[in-house]
C-alpha cells in the first residue's frame, strides 16, 4: 500500500519568499508569507488569485527556477533545492506568456529541448514529430517562431512542456491572452493531458471559469497567502454562498419569501426576485408550491449556483 | 548524469548556437566584416609606418589573435546572451542541464567559427601584406590557437557570469571585455612596454604566453620561460574558477528572481 506521503506530487509547508530590489535602499516584496498546500498525483490543481497574489513566485519555486527564504517544498518525493537537478527531468512548464529562440523554427524549437532532456535519434524525431501534430502544428513547423501568432506560440509552449513527457507540469496563465476560441481548444488539450497520461497538472489563472472548468482542486491566494484550498464545491459549500433562485413573479414577491425556511436573503431588481439559498433542490419545491397556493404566478425560474469568483470575492473579504 | 546525456546537451547547444548563427546578420560582420577591415587597416599602417617586416607581423599576429578571442568569446557569451535577448532563459535552467553544458557547446562552435577566421585571416594577411601564419608549423599553430580559444572560453564564461549577475545591463560587458585582453595582453606591443602594475596584470592574462611563445617562432625573444605551461596552468585555472562564479551567478539569480525577470 503506498503512504498517504507518496502519493502526493506536491508538498509545500511554510514557503516564503521576499524579493529585494534596488541597491542602495532596497526595497523589500514579500511575494509568499509562508504557502502551505498539498497536491496528489494525478491532479489538476489550479492556484487562484490576482495579479501579484504570488502565484508565479510559487509555481516559479516548485519547478526550481526560485529558490525559497524559508519553507520545504518537495515535489514527487524530491526537495526542490536539494534535488533540484534530478527533478526538473520530471517536470515541465509552459507559461502563459512564451517566449522562444525568435529564428529557430517550430521543429528546431522542439528538437533542441528534446535534446536537453535526453532524447536522440529516432526517439527525439518520433517525439517531436508527435507533438507537431498532436498540436496541430504540421504546416507551421518550418515556420520561425517570431512568425507565429500568440495562439501557435502558445501551442509550441505546450508541445515543448510535453517534450520530457513529464509526471508534473506547470501551466502558468495557460490561456492568457489567447482568443476565446482557442482558449478552449488549450483547455481541452490540458484535460486530456491528465484524462489520457494520468499527468499531475498544477496551473496558475485568474480566470475563474477555467478554474472550474479544469480542476480537482483549487488554492486561492492573496497577498501570498493561500486563503482557502479544497474542491470548488467544498468551497463553495465552506463558504455558505448558497445557490440563487431567481424567479420573475406575478405580482410581487411576498413579504413571507425572505422568511421562508432555507432563504438566506433576497433581492429584487429588474423584475426579477433573485434569492440566495442553502440549498436550491431541497428549497425549490416548497417555494414554488407555496408561491402557487398564494395565487402568485411564476412567470420564469432560473437556478444558478455560486461561481468560484463569488467565493474569490468572499474569501478576499 | 550520464555521459550519453552529457553529449547530447553539449550537442543541443551546438546544433542550437550553429543555427541561430547561420540566421543572424551580425554573424557575417563578426565573422568575416571586421576582421577583416582589422588586418587590412593594421596591415596598411605598418607599411605606412614603415615598419621591418618582423615588426609587422608582430602586430599581425596580434590582430588575427583578437579577432579570435573575439568571435569565439562573443559564441560562448551567446550561451546565454541569445536566451536573454529571446527572454527565453528561465526554459534554459528549466531543462536538467549544467552550465558546463552551455559553455562547452558554445565554446565548440566558437572554436569552428575562429578557425574558419583563421584561416581566412591568414590567407589575406600572406596575399597582401606577405605574411605567412602557417610558418612555425602546424604544432605551433595549433597550440597558438588553443591559446586564443581557451582566452575566448574564459572572457566568455565571465560574461556569461556578469549577465545572469546584473541581467541585460551587462551584455556590453560581451562586446567591451575583449578591449582589456587587446590593452594588456600585448596584442600589438610586447608586455614589457607596460608600466609595472599593467605588466603584472598582463601576467595574469593567458593570451600574453601563447602570443609570447608563437612570436618566437618569428624571430622574437620569448620573454618568458615555458609560455606555454604557464599559459596552459593559468587557463585550466581561470577556466574552473570563471565556471564556478557562473554558477554561483546562477544560483544568486535563482535566489533573486533575475532569472525570471529575464524571461519577462
Amino acid at each position: 500500500m503506498r503512504s498517504p506521503v507518496a502519493s502526493l506530487a506536491i508538498e509545500a509547508r511554510e514557503v516564503a519568499k521576499t524579493f529585494r530590489s534596488g541597491w542602495l535602499r532596497p526595497r523589500l516584496t514579500e511575494a509568499l508569507r509562508g504557502v502551505t498546500l498539498e497536491v496528489p498525483r494525478g491532479a489538476i490543481v489550479g492556484l487562484l488569485g490576482p495579479n501579484g497574489a504570488g502565484k508565479t513566485t510559487f509555481l516559479s519555486i516548485l519547478a526550481t527556477l526560485l529558490i525559497p527564504d524559508r519553507g520545504i517544498a518537495r515535489v514527487l518525493g524530491m526537495d526542490v533545492v536539494g534535488d533540484s537537478l534530478a527533478l526538473r527531468r520530471r517536470l515541465n512548464l509552459a507559461s502563459g506568456r512564451p517566449s522562444f529562440l525568435w529564428s529557430l523554427r517550430v521543429a528546431e524549437i522542439l528538437d533542441f529541448y528534446g535534446r536537453l532532456y535526453g532524447l536522440a535519434g529516432p526517439a527525439l524525431r518520433a517525439r517531436v514529430d508527435a507533438l507537431i501534430e498532436e498540436y496541430e502544428l504540421t504546416e507551421y513547423r518550418r515556420v520561425p517562431y517570431n512568425e507565429l501568432s500568440t495562439g501557435l506560440k502558445q501551442r509550441v509552449a505546450l508541445a515543448k512542456s510535453l517534450v520530457n513527457d513529464p509526471e508534473l507540469l506547470f501551466l502558468d496563465e495557460p490561456t492568457l491572452g489567447l482568443d476565446p476560441d482557442v482558449s478552449v481548444r488549450v483547455r481541452a488539450h490540458i484535460a486530456a493531458l491528465r484524462r489520457e497520461r494520468g499527468m499531475t497538472i498544477v496551473l496558475t489563472t485568474h480566470y475563474m471559469r477555467e478554474a472550474e472548468e479544469l480542476c480537482d482542486e483549487v488554492a486561492f491566494i492573496k497577498a501570498g497567502r493561500i486563503l482557502d484550498a479544497g474542491t470548488p464545491d467544498a468551497l463553495k459549500r465552506r463558504i455558505g454562498l448558497g445557490d440563487v433562485i431567481a424567479l420573475r413573479l406575478e405580482p410581487a414577491p411576498p413579504a413571507w419569501l425572505t422568511e421562508a425556511p432555507g432563504v438566506l436573503r433576497c433581492v429584487t431588481a429588474d423584475g426579477w426576485t433573485k434569492c440566495t439559498v442553502d440549498d436550491a433542490e431541497k428549497r425549490l419545491p416548497d417555494l414554488l408550491r407555496q408561491l402557487f397556493a398564494e395565487g402568485i404566478t411564476v412567470r420564469n425560474v432560473r437556478v444558478r449556483e455560486p461561481e468560484l469568483e463569488e467565493v474569490f470575492v468572499e474569501l478576499a473579504r | 548524469m550520464s555521459w550519453r546525456a552529457d553529449l547530447l546537451a553539449v550537442w543541443a547547444v551546438v546544433v542550437r548556437n550553429a543555427l541561430m548563427a547561420s540566421r543572424n546578420v551580425f554573424f557575417f560582420f563578426e565573422l568575416l566584416f571586421w576582421p577583416i577591415v582589422g588586418v587590412i587597416s593594421i596591415g596598411l599602417m605598418t607599411r605606412f609606418l614603415g615598419i621591418t617586416a618582423a615588426q609587422a607581423s608582430f602586430v599581425l599576429i596580434g590582430t588575427i589573435a583578437l579577432s579570435i578571442v573575439n568571435v569565439c568569446q562573443l559564441e560562448v557569451a551567446y550561451a546565454v546572451l541569445m536566451d536573454v535577448w529571446s527572454k527565453s532563459i528561465k526554459h534554459q535552467f528549466l531543462a536538467p542541464i549544467g552550465i558546463r553544458h552551455l559553455t562547452l557547446g558554445s565554446w565548440l562552435v566558437g572554436i569552428v567559427r575562429g578557425t574558419a577566421l583563421f584561416t581566412l585571416l591568414a590567407v589575406l594577411a600572406w596575399w597582401a601584406f606577405g605574411f605567412r601564419a602557417l610558418r612555425p608549423g602546424a604544432g605551433a599553430v595549433a597550440i597558438f590557437m588553443l591559446g586564443c580559444f581557451l582566452n575566448a572560453l574564459i572572457v566568455g564564461v565571465f560574461v556569461c557570469a556578469l549577465i545572469t549577475l546584473f541581467g541585460n545591463r551587462a551584455e556590453a560587458f560581451a562586446w567591451a571585455s575583449v578591449n582589456l585582453v587587446l590593452v594588456l595582453a600585448g596584442i600589438y606591443y610586447p608586455v614589457s612596454m607596460l608600466p609595472g602594475p599593467a605588466a603584472a596584470l598582463a601576467r595574469a592574462i593567458p593570451l600574453t604566453y601563447f602570443l609570447d611563445a608563437y612570436r618566437s617562432h618569428f624571430g622574437f625573444a620569448s620573454e618568458f620561460t615555458a609560455p606555454i605551461a604557464t599559459g596552459l596552468v593559468l587557463s585550466v585555472v581561470y577556466a574552473i574558477v570563471g565556471h564556478l562564479t557562473f554558477y554561483a551567478c546562477v544560483q544568486r539569480a535563482r535566489r533573486t528572481g533575475l532569472l525570471l525577470k529575464m524571461s519577462e
